[in-house]
């Protein structure tokens, strides 16, 4: 056999971020294991899933980085946004709260990611369209002001999810093709075709530079 | 690939499929691993040795595994070495994968790493010199830096060889394969590419090939013909190249002594011959169209590959190679040139070749036919041999002869009573090949044509020359692969131009080919489960509990507690504690402790961790600008357990603060009311944030408390304030608590301590507040000439820190005029402490500079810049103070503080205490 040796050709990080119990680890898993998990705990830290897709032709090996919604870990979370490629920022539909919140977590992912870090606004629950307090037009208006794309999903019945995640991944990749990302930067969040196959290390990427912290 | 391993095949083996099957993402701390129990009650009953071999092809054998170790920075990483050969090239290698889990229970817990072609280069050592263990060996192979590996004096499982007979083993396998050096490059590793530097998907495609390979049948024809140096053919071609019925996918037409003059071979002619080539497209099947691939040439031989155009698309790769075997093996008028080409999946290899001729030259045939195995190499990017392909067509005039039998006539093959069964009976190339002397594992079909020389030219009559050669069957196709099937072998005799009858052979080979659909499928599903197992395979810890809540948290007392991190899966596991970004960089802040910060789990082990909480003179400055900082509910911190690869896990720990005087600022002391001991955690942090300028008292009571205690001891002060004060002897002895709590209660009991430790706590009431006393104005006060500059600047001060400095002052300078203490040490101390830098900066001169702006407030005068007259009137006044009243230092300092110009205001509110 001679075809092309391959793992894959870059590895693209996530974060995922939003407030407690909107979703975020279920649409991780329903992402990673197309199942829906019931009785979620609540994630205390940051819990990493991986997943191999292919956006044209390519093999992108997404690395991501569910975190902890409670507002008492928000100064630690922050930690994590740097270097990361794409960012999923959570609402959950039937509480607004979760939605009037989103400024502020648009604020820090501004501050805390590149410029082109791609943002993707996901309205979960979606199915449980009877106790909706958010609309989906409101969401889609502070979407466009704010540049962002759009959707929303469901890590119960998977709808949209796996949309959501692709999306991004393209729109990132597509950042690539037009050389808008210096995939030697750390901050950018992509690396190119690891140099040793097999499982990398989820530590030693981060990136440790010494800039100062602007948190 | 050929069969020949078949028996080992591992076809019925279960995917790993079954192996791996879990419900839940492990990746929650909670959750204990699960499918570590799902696995192993799925687990077959596999040796290891059966599981490692899975991660080989049907032709590729392990002979015996070893246990190994390597050691990478500080971890021990288990590697299992195993032996394996390719049967196919009779080739050895020694593998090192990774194993995720040992024994391993499936061969997903694998991962190759490291592969040795056991090749000229290849060296297993084990020079003990300078090692840190006996028992430590090295692999090398070509250029690289040996590897080293440790293995263990005994080993756990049966199926692993010990350390010597595995030596042993890997040694003979190396020596079987020795041949002379010049024969060397022959050994074909190609094999061990496939599992070089490849990615899991590529191992486990390669695994799983069976599920998306299926055959397509192709059909090949082969074709030879000795032209005799006739460069002008004008015979009836297509009887030989068009002799199927159906249109043949691919050709392979050998032409020998296209061009034998002296000139063509010395200078090694190898451009294709062009009119040969039309002449051979005008000739083949007319059912098809077809188009010339490649040709190549040696001097007289010429191979060329012609292919229907509608496969032409699935020929994905095509590379041609000559080798010479004349004399010297530099001349090409004998040798060998061939095309290797993939079509799909298959790859294929054609080789022309003319060997050496006459009768009693076998054995120079036979060698000319290993140099040629052994030295052709093509110029891919595996470099492939002739044996690295998948089906190989050996087409030419390998010049073997017919024997003559003892007792029959001469030339036996003349006659034609003699059938060719018999003729073959004494050919030279079927008598070799049974004997084992060349052309291993080829296979020839039937003969049932007359021998294909030597006729007279345009004839079909056998030499009639002097010479009188013995008819052979010079020109041969044979075959080497599986799959393949001859569906005609024969020679045409209407063709007449040469010495030899033109041969051709019609094979149906089922070529392996991808069928995409079933290949994407699979390929889906190795990407599923290969997420699934790295999402799986992270590594876990149970953390005894998140949250580690100290209650209440008082000044000066240190807590403690304990919990413990349990390794939850079955390898061992590290975890440290992540160092958080500047400004802190470091994993807690600072008045916590936490040991181990760093650590390794073995499996099933557990560890306990203590995090240890001191609010001190260290840290106190510190946690309370973090209380009044912190906007949501304060933790006094949230510590990060990260474990290696794996998940990161937070740890809060909280409790709350009981609010001390120590290191509050004058102005939020100054807003108290009450003792602070009555205040809690929140108050505080509201007083510490009020920022109006209304004060509930001009002067903090704690100060007040402690200079009027001072004040009272008169001589026993002395000594209470040295260049060493500032370390705190006193505050890290339990007992300062009590001076703590007579503070914080504004006790009304006798001071619970010794002069020099109320002296100490004086200065940490001024030391610990975030902000020095004269902060914002420290920098311009530092250049400032004069006092009375300088007191035009601390009248801007807020009124506590103004009162507290002007208070000190006085309580000061009158202990220094009575000699208590050493005005240069106080000015020292004070100068460090009032004027405290907020930049940490450890400027000596800086420190002189505020020793002396110290002196100028401090000292009676003969150094100081002080003006004389208002040092001289405030000492003359201050001698006749009693001593008694707290408030003798203020009225000293009112004297000459109005001799200073200090404003009316701030002598107003020190009255008003």
């Amino acid at each position: 056999m001679s075809s092309t040796p391959y793992n894959y050709n870059y590895i693209f990080k996530y974060i995922i971020i939003g407030d407690m119990g909107v979703g975020k680890s279920c649409i991780l898993h329903q992402f990673t294991e197309k199942k829906f998990m019931a009785n979620c705990p609540h994630t205390i830290g940051v819990e990493f899933g991986t997943r191999i897709i292919e956006v044209d032709d390519k093999k992108i090996k997404l690395q991501i980085w569910d975190t902890a919604g409670q507002e008492r870990f928000r100064a630690v979370t922050r930690s994590y946004y740097r270097g990361a490629a794409g960012a999923l920022m959570v609402y959950d539909i039937t509480r607004r709260s979760t939605y009037n919140h989103l400024s502020s977590w648009l604020t820090d992912t501004r501050n805390l990611t590149n410029p082109n870090t791609v943002i993707f606004l996901i309205g979960n629950k979606s199915d449980l369209e009877s106790t909706r307090e958010v609309t989906y037009e409101e969401a889609e208006e502070f979407a466009k002001e704010n540049g962002l794309m759009f959707l929303e999903a469901s890590a119960m019945t998977g709808q949209n999810v796996e949309e959501a995640f692709l999306e991004t991944a393209r729109r990132i990749y597509q950042n690539i093709q037009e050389g808008r990302l210096d995939l030697n930067a750390s901050e950018s969040g992509v690396q190119h075709r690891p140099s040793q196959p097999g499982r990398t290390s989820l530590t030693n990427e981060a990136p440790n530079n010494k800039d100062q912290c602007s948190c | 690939m050929s069969s020949l391993g078949g028996g080992a095949a591992s076809n019925s083996i279960p995917t790993i499929s079954a192996a791996v099957s879990s419900s839940s993402l492990a990746s929650k701390t909670s959750a204990s691993n699960s499918s570590d129990a799902l696995s192993s009650s799925n687990r077959q009953l596999l040796t290891t040795i059966q599981i490692v071999q899975q991660k080989f092809k049907e032709n590729e054998n392990v002979l015996s595994i070893f246990e190994a170790y390597q050691i990478i920075g500080q971890e021990h990483t288990s590697r299992i070495l195993c032996l394996v050969v390719s049967v196919a090239g009779g080739t050895y290698a020694v593998f090192s994968m990774a194993a995720s889990r040992l024994p391993p229970r499936s061969c997903s817990d694998l991962t190759i790493d490291k592969v040795f072609p056991l090749n000229e280069s290849f060296c297993m050592g084990n020079d003990r010199k300078g090692s840190i263990s006996q028992l430590q060996f090295t692999l090398k192979c070509s250029d690289e830096q040996p590897v080293k590996y440790f293995y263990y004096p005994l080993s756990s499982d049966n199926d692993v060889v010990d350390f010597d007979t595995f030596q042993a083993q890997v040694t003979s396998a190396k020596m079987s394969m020795v041949l002379s050096p010049s024969e060397s490059t022959a050994l074909s590793f190609a094999w061990v590419n496939d599992y070089r530097q490849i990615g899991e998907v590529k191992q486990e495609m390669k695994r799983r090939e069976h599920e998306y390979i299926k055959y397509k049948d192709f059909t090949i024809y082969c074709a030879t013909y000795n032209v005799n140096n006739k460069s002008y053919i004008d015979s009836p071609l297509h009887l030989w190249l068009a002799a199927s019925e159906d249109a043949p996918d691919i050709y392979a037409i050998a032409l020998q002594e296209l061009d034998t003059s002296a000139k063509a071979i010395t200078f090694s002619e190898n451009r294709p011959d062009y009119m040969w080539i039309m002449k051979m497209l005008e000739s083949v099947h007319d059912k098809g169209e077809y188009e010339e691939l490649t040709s190549v040439r040696l001097v007289g031989m010429m191979l060329t590959v012609i292919v229907k155009r509608e496969i032409r698309s699935s020929i994905t790769r095509h590379n041609v190679k000559t080798i010479a075997r004349g004399i010297l093996n530099t001349l090409g008028n004998k040798g060998g040139v061939a095309v290797s080409l993939q079509l799909n999946e298959a790859n294929l290899c054609f080789v022309n070749s003319h060997l050496a001729a006459h009768m009693g030259f076998v054995e120079a045939r036979n060698e000319d036919y290993h140099g040629i195995v052994k030295g052709l190499v093509f110029d891919d990017e595996l470099r492939r041999t002739i044996n690295d392909h998948d089906h190989i067509f050996w087409i030419g005039d390998l010049n073997y002869r017919i024997e003559e039998p003892p007792g029959l006539q001469l030339p036996v093959a003349r006659s034609t009573a003699h059938s060719a069964e018999i003729l073959l009976k004494y050919d030279q190339l079927r008598q070799e090949m049974r004997k084992g002397n060349c052309f291993e594992g080829y296979t020839e079909g039937p003969i049932n044509f007359r021998p294909t020389y030597k006729y007279d030219p345009g004839t079909d009559n056998y030499d009639s020359s002097e010479k009188q050669r013995a008819p052979a069957y010079c020109d041969r196709i044979l075959w080497k692969g599986s799959r393949i099937t001859q569906l005609a072998y024969n020679s045409v005799m209407d063709i007449r131009q040469s010495d030899h009858k033109p041969v051709y052979a019609v094979f149906r080979v089922s070529i392996k080919t991808r069928d995409d659909h079933l290949y994407k499928k699979v390929h889906e599903e190795v990407l599923k489960l290969l997420d699934k197992r790295e999402n799986e395979s992270q590594p876990q810890i149970i953390v005894e509990k998140t949250i580690i809540d100290f209650g209440m948290v008082r000044f000066n007392e240190t807590v403690v507690s304990d919990f413990t991190v349990s390794n939850a899966c079955p390898m061992q596991v590290g975890f440290e504690f992540k160092r958080k970004d500047p400004p802190l960089n470091a994993i807690c802040e600072k008045w916590l402790r936490v040991e181990p910060w760093k650590e390794k789990l073995m499996i099933d082990s557990t560890k306990s961790i203590r995090v240890k909480l001191s609010a001190n003179v260290d840290s106190i400055t510190s946690l309370l600008q973090k209380i009044r900082t912190t906007n949501w509910k304060f933790d006094f911190d949230i510590l990060i357990l990260q474990v290696e690869n794996g998940p990161h896990i937070f740890i809060t720990v909280t409790g709350e603060y009981k609010p001390s005087c120590f290191g509050l600022s004058m102005e939020t002391l100054c807003r108290t009311d009450r003792p602070l001991c009555e205040y809690d955690q929140q108050q505080i942090k509201d007083l510490m944030n009020d920022e109006s300028p209304e004060f509930r008292v001009t002067m903090p009571r704690e100060f007040f408390l402690l200079i009027d205690y001072l004040h009272k001891q008169g001589p026993k002060v002395e000594g209470a304030f040295t260049l060493d004060s500032l370390e705190f002897k006193h505050a890290r002895n339990v007992e300062f608590n009590d001076i703590r709590d007579w503070l914080d209660t504004w006790s009304n009991n006798e001071f619970p301590g010794t002069p020099q430790a109320a002296a100490e706590a004086l200065l940490m009431l001024l030391h610990l507040p975030e902000k020095p006393l004269l902060d914002p104005y420290v920098d311009d006060l530092l250049k400032t000439k004069t006092t009375a500059e300088a007191m035009e600047l601390v009248s801007l001060l807020s009124s506590p820190k103004r009162n507290v400095f002007v208070h000190l002052c006085m309580f000061l300078r009158e202990g220094i005029e009575r000699k208590y203490y050493n005005g240069m040490h106080v000015a020292t101390i004070f100068g460090r402490v009032l004027l405290r830098s907020t930049k940490k900066s450890d400027d000596y001169y800086r420190d002189i500079n505020c020793r002396e702006f110290m002196q100028r407030f401090i000292s009676n005068g003969e150094m100081s810049t002080l003006s004389s007259s208002s040092s001289s009137a405030s000492s003359a006044t201050g001698s006749h103070h009693n001593h008694h009243r707290a408030t003798t230092p203020v009225a000293k300092m009112k004297n000459s503080a109005s001799n200073a110009s200090l404003s009316g205001g701030s002598t107003a509110a020190v009255d008003s205490s």
